[in-house]
Order: structure tokens, then sequence, then C-alpha cells
């Protein structure tokens, strides 16, 4: 049995909807908050996820970090050393994907030079009709960043979970990966 | 004068059953024990009693910055610092560090792993030089 930690820094400009994200995961569905309530500065969120098929776990330290710009620097003081990254647009903003470069830059900044894996989360699906970014033009971007990419609401609950999910499994197998590394390595 | 088997480690933050915290103490550098994620990370060694240390040799992989403190009481929560060491990157072979510790008398020394070079690091073998 083995019990993970990991920290999961959740990124993107404000009202994308990453609150909402991190608080309907966190309720399993049960938790939707219509009203629009600014996060200023950061939220921690905690929440152990149990990986399929074996007895680990990987308990998600979720950083839910304010995305209004003249925040951001405060924030950023608090995010510590990311283990993992969530970055999450608007569907129906143009600009919030746009700006998910910026994003990626701000948090490079803080892994000093480990490499974070990560997922690009398209928020908002159920408003199809308002849809400003396309799925393939997203999942393209995702993927010259070394993303994976998901689309979810969590106005309807759907898909939300699916980010963490994957996020606490790539962190999982490469635990395995680095402690088959270490188990054969050469004396000093 | 290099000895393994005196102190024994009390805890450690990190768990996987397999690699547990006593491995580092068992002074073979074959078995380790593994940080499970997130920085900083740390274990405590104990002595029977208030020990005079001239250093301790640390084998790691992926250590980058690492702090002792130690203590000379039995309560827990008076440490202060002694030493702290950048190691370098050892990429395929184990690091090898010898810290000096100046003679220091303690009945306790608390290792901070501060940073890695990965998400993982690992300890090998904690070696006491009286
Ligand atoms: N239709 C729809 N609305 C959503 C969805 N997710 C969030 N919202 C709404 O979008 C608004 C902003 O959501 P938040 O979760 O607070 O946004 P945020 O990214 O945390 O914003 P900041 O804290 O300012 O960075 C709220 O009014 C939510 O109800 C969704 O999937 N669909
Ligand atoms: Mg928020």
């Amino acid at each position: 049995m083995v019990k993970l930690r990991a920290r999961c820094l959740v990124v993107g400009d404000a009202a994308v909807g990453k609150s909402a994200l991190c608080h309907t995961f966190y309720s399993d569905g049960t938790l939707f908050q219509k009203n629009y309530s600014m996060t200023t500065g950061v939220e921690l969120i905690m929440k152990c996820v149990n990986i399929p098929e074996s007895s680990d776990s990987v308990e998600l330290y979720i950083i839910d970090s304010a995305g209004k710009e003249t925040l951001v620097e405060t924030c950023e003081k608090m995010w510590g050393q990311p283990s993992l990254l969530c970055l999450v647009f608007d569907l129906t903003s143009q600009q919030s994907f746009a700006n998910c470069s910026c994003w990626m830059e701000r948090m490079a900044a803080h892994c000093k030079g480990l490499q974070i894996q990560g997922v690009l989360v398209g928020n908002k699906s159920d408003l199809s009709a308002r849809r400003e970014v396309q799925e393939s033009v997203a999942k393209e971007w995702a993927q010259s960043q070394g993303l994976e990419y998901h689309e979810t609401s969590a106005k309807e609950m759907e898909n939300c979970d699916a980010p963490f999910r994957r996020l606490a499994q790539a962190f999982h197998s490469l635990y395995q990966q680095r402690r088959d590394t270490i188990q054969n390595l050469g004396p000093a | 004068m290099f000895d393994s088997v005196g102190p024994h480690v009390v805890m450690a933050a990190s768990s996987d059953e397999n690699h547990p915290p006593e491995n580092i103490t068992d002074g073979n550098t074959k078995t380790f024990w593994i940080s499970t994620g997130m920085f900083p990370q740390e274990f405590v060694l104990r002595f029977a009693e208030p020990t005079q240390i001239s250093g301790v040799t640390v084998d790691s992989y992926n250590v980058k910055h690492l702090k002792i403190d130690k203590n000379t009481t039995q309560q827990a929560s008076q440490f202060e610092p002694v030493a702290e060491k950048e190691f370098e990157c050892t990429e395929g072979q184990l690091q090898s560090n010898y810290i000096s510790l100046n003679g220091s008398s303690a009945t306790q020394l608390r290792f901070i792993i501060a940073s890695g070079y990965d998400h993982f690091v690992s300890v090998h073998r904690v070696s006491v030089k009286y």
C-alpha cells in the first residue's frame, strides 16, 4: 500500500469556473454555486483519490487560486512547489483560452526545474450555443504543452472528476517509474 | 568509526510500506526509504542518550537541499539548526555526501529535505561518525 501526496495547482482566468470545478469534485457532484463568488486568495481543498486496481491512493492538496489579474501576484506567493497542474479556461471565452499560455509561464517559474504533469480543462460545456473555442483547437494546443485535454461542466456535474482522477493516476505512474529506477541504481 | 546500527528512525513523513524509514538505518544501501510526494520531507534519528557526533554520511538519490536540526533534550519540539548542504545531481547512481556536525552533542537529529531534483527522492543510508 502506497499513500502519495501531490500539490495540485488550479489556475486560469477569473470566472472560468475553477472553484466550481473544485467544489463539484470535492463534494462528489452535490455542490454547485450558481452565483459567482470571486476567490480572493487561494483556497486549499484536500481529497484522497484511490488508484484503480491497487490499494494505493493519492492525496490531492488542491490549491484553487484566484484568477483576477490584480490578485495573482499575492496568490503566487502561496503556490509553493506544485506537483501537478490543472489549467482551466471557459469554453465560451476565447480570451480565457488565449491567456492559458500566460498561466503556463507563471506556473513554470514555480517548478524549480521539475517537470509537472498537467491537464487543460475547457469548462462550461453546457453552454454549447455560446461556445467560442473548438475542441480540436484546444486539444492541439494542450498536446503542444504536454497537457491532457478534458471538457467539463461544473454546472451539469459533468466529467468534473476526470481531470483530477487522471492527474492522480499520472502522479502514481510517475512514482512507480521513479521507484523502479531507484531500485536499479548503482552504488555511489 | 562508522556505525549505522546506533541510532534509529523514529518518524518519517512518507509512506510506502515496502520502503519503510527503517531502511535508512539498516546499514544497507540496497534498501531505501522513498518520499511519496511534496516537499519538504523529513525524518528523525534518535540516539539512546546525548551523543557527540562528528558528522554523518548520507547516501541518497535526487536530494537537492538538505538541512539538519538537532535536539539535546528529549522534548521533540526543541530543535536548532546545525548544518545544511546542497547536494549535486548524480543521474543513474547514488549520491553520497558527508556533512560535518563538528562534534555537536545531540539526542535527535532531524533531516529536512527541502527540495529535490525530482518529485520523489530516496535515502538509502545514514551513517554516523562519532
Ligand atoms: N453554465 C455554467 N456556469 C458555470 C460553470 N462553472 C462555473 N460556472 C459559473 O461561472 C461563475 C464563475 O465560477 P467560479 O467557479 O467562481 O470561477 P473561478 O474560476 O473560481 O473565478 P475566480 O475565483 O475569480 O478566479 C459562477 O457564476 C459559476 O456559477 C459551468 O460549468 N457552466
Ligand atoms: Mg474561484
